[in-house]
């Protein structure tokens, strides 16, 4: 490696470190014979030549400032500016993740009302691993769509089935991990378009509640809202809740895409007076919810708590998870036949979701995608004869048409969103939702931040970004000749060879 | 985030350098002739003692306004060094000098725990200040 014309960043550190002094000695004996205006300089270089030996012989902490002084500040300093740097300035269109700039695109423009027709060509892959739609020889007009309906519960024959009439449901996202102006705004933007929002596993959803929007009500691991000291439901309270004329259905949430196997998790820092009495915890402490449900230790006592929820709630109730093993879900599945007791639908989350905080090991190596679990639980309800029974919504990065048709396609009756929401409430992906800096005032509780959020205009912005997406998807279905979503099948789906739907497809 | 008693400790400082710096500024701004004598001794007059003056009444201001007041106390701080320094070479501590200068040096010392305290606020050290390692204690059983 030929080192010589780049800097030696060694040298130049030692050099520096004995500047330092000799400058502020020069300078000294300047402002003494010379001139008094030459302290000017005097003083910061003590004060540099302090930092200085602070750096290199007091603090312990960073090697790179034990070996290297004041210089190696300026890598920390370089590093501590990347994120911003390479988000502004240099990453391409579609490197950052979760969401690159053209998907957070897509979202901005929906939400604002702009047509998002671009010019030229794709900006994605289209190699082997990008699964796309194949559209009918035969079109059919937009005329010819049939509006979305879909009813929870009417399997069942229960007297409070809920119709939805909007495919896209606002994943649960809590008061809590949400401030209150954003979900207030997320809310009011569902209520003007009548679809559904869930309220995460907050406890009393009192936010979620003064927008008159229909509810999913979240029963998460810790049960706030709902629960007993010991950790295990309260029927009173659940009958109380559900009694609520907002509240359509209720979700337990067995697991969640981003951190399967582990309780939800709020931030101390999120944790304000009015959270700790909503969800009944002490303040100052994270809160980690267990990892499952006291009521829930193997199949048959999960299947029949969904069963004892149901006659409570006198609701649709329905499960979320994140699939890990298909075979589980087959024996889950095996279990509901033979208690005879299904859940009124199914949300499968893949992990690929979001969260406000998960320990990284989880956001990045647990729990299947999406696609794959979406494709084996549809299957397996589909070879057990049950699948008319149960209805399946779908969530993991489904922000956009194109990746929700596809989720049509595999099965599902109607999907979530979380994050698009909340991209489309003005979300930069600042990547602080667990440290309450959230910079746009979105997952975060200080009110100088909050402020920034102006609930009309963010209302505006949510009902906008569905209705632009119902829109798509209709020109989605016009193209590929179904009328309905539940027309739409895994054959509507090209999948090339490195997709990880391939092995599911058929090769003859 | 900085400790609330520590946040008192720090704006009981900084008003302290605030009165101490800002009760001069009447004498440098009305051109007391103790301060133009001062002055002259350091061949700054009136120049200096104008902009010092103003570089003064900058920190004081800073000092006081939440989200600047790590800046001011570096300006101050810069200020009482040079104002020690004057004393050692030039000024000297006979009379009434030295109860000048031990106001600098209160002063200097004033700005420096507010420094220390609100270290966290200055730009650009996140990555310093992100990673002092805390023991994480035995899992228990
Ligand atoms: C800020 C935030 C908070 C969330 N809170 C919850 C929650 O309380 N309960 C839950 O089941 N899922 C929660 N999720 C997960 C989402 O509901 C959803 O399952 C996941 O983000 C996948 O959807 P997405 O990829 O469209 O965001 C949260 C996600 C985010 C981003």
């Amino acid at each position: 490696m030929s080192t010589k014309l780049a800097i030696n960043l060694h040298k130049l550190a030692r050099f520096t470190n004995t500047a330092i002094p000799i400058l502020a000695t020069i300078f000294f004996l300047a402002g003494r014979y010379i001139s008094f205006y030459y302290h000017f300089l005097t003083v910061p270089l003590l004060g540099l030549l302090l930092v200085n030996l602070y750096y290199l012989f007091g603090q312990k902490n960073h090697s790179l400032l034990r070996n290297f002084g004041i210089l190696g500040q300026g890598r920390y300093m370089l590093e501590s500016l990347g994120p911003e740097l390479r988000q502004y300035l240099f990453s391409g269109d579609t490197e950052e993740r979760p969401f690159n700039r053209t998907e957070r695109g897509e979202v901005y423009r929906k939400a604002n009302n702009v047509d998002s027709a671009a010019s030229f060509g794709s900006q994605n892959n289209f190699d082997a691993t990008e699964i796309k739609l194949r559209h009918s020889l035969f079109p059919i007009s937009r005329g010819d769509v049939e509006p979305y309906r879909m009813t929870f519960g009417e399997e069942r024959g229960i007297q409070n089935a809920y119709t939805l009439t909007v495919p896209i449901i606002i994943s649960g996202m809590s008061y809590g991990a949400l401030g209150k102006r954003a979900v207030r705004s997320l809310a009011r933007g569902i209520a003007q378009t009548g679809g559904l929002m869930n309220t995460g596993e907050g406890g009393y959803p009192k936010y979620h509640l003064m927008e008159n929007c229909d509810l999913a009500f979240q029963i998460g691991t810790a049960k706030f809202g709902v629960r007993n000291r010991d950790g295990t439901l309260n029927d009173q309270l659940l009958a109380e809740l559900a009694a609520k004329e907002q509240i359509k259905m209720i979700e337990l949430k067995l697991s969640q895409g981003a951190k399967p196997g582990k309780g939800g998790m709020l931030p101390k820092e999120k944790i304000t007076q009015e959270i700790s009495e909503l969800r009944g915890v002490p303040m100052g402490r994270d809160i980690v919810s267990p990892t499952h449900h006291a009521e829930c230790q193997d199949y048959p006592s999960t299947i029949a708590f969904i069963r004892r929820i149901q006659e409570i709630s006198q609701l649709p109730v329905g499960i979320k998870l994140c699939i890990g093993d298909p075979r589980q879900f087959f024996e889950l599945v095996g279990e509901m036949k033979r208690q005879d007791a299904f859940p009124d639908f199914i949300t499968i989350d893949g992990a690929e979701g979001g969260t406000g905080a998960a320990p990284k090991a989880f956001l990045d190596r647990v729990g299947m995608p999406l696609f794959p679990a979406l494709k084996s639980a549809n299957d397996i309800l589909l070879a057990a004869g049950v699948r008319q029974r149960v209805k399946i919504i779908a969530s993991g990065k489904l922000i956009s048409p194109g990746s929700q048709i596809i989720a049509f396609c595999l099965g599902a009756n109607a999907v979530a969103t979380a994050r698009g929401f909340m991209l489309s409430i003005g979300c930069i992906q600042a990547l602080q939702c667990g440290s309450n800096t959230c910079p746009v005032g979105i997952t975060t509780h200080d009110p100088d931040l909050e402020r920034g959020i102006n609930i009309p205009d963010k209302a505006l912005r949510v009902a906008n970004y569905i209705h632009s997406l119902e829109h798509d998807l209709d020109e989605l279905l016009c193209s590929a000749g179904a009328r309905t979503v539940s027309d739409l099948t895994f054959d509507h789906l090209y999948i090339p060879n490195e997709s990880a739907l391939y092995p599911f497809a058929n090769h003859s | 985030m900085t400790i609330p008693k520590l946040k008192i400790i720090s704006w009981i400082t900084q008003i302290v350098a605030v009165v101490i710096m800002g009760q001069t500024l009447f004498f440098k701004f009305s051109a007391h002739p103790e301060s133009v004598q001062l002055f002259s001794e350091l061949g700054m007059e009136p120049k200096g003692r104008l902009l010092i003056g103003a570089l003064e009444l900058v920190a004081c201001i800073l000092l006081l306004i939440p989200s600047s007041i790590v800046y001011g106390a570096l300006l101050g701080a810069c200020l009482m060094a040079g104002a020690v320094i004057g004393h050692i070479t030039e000024l000297g501590w006979e009379g009434p000098r030295g109860e000048l200068g031990m106001l600098a040096i209160v002063t200097l010392i004033c700005c420096g725990i507010t420094i220390v305290i609100r270290h966290r606020e200055l730009p650009l050290l996140k990555a310093i200040h992100s990673d002092t390692p805390t023991e994480r204690g035995r899992r228990k059983r």
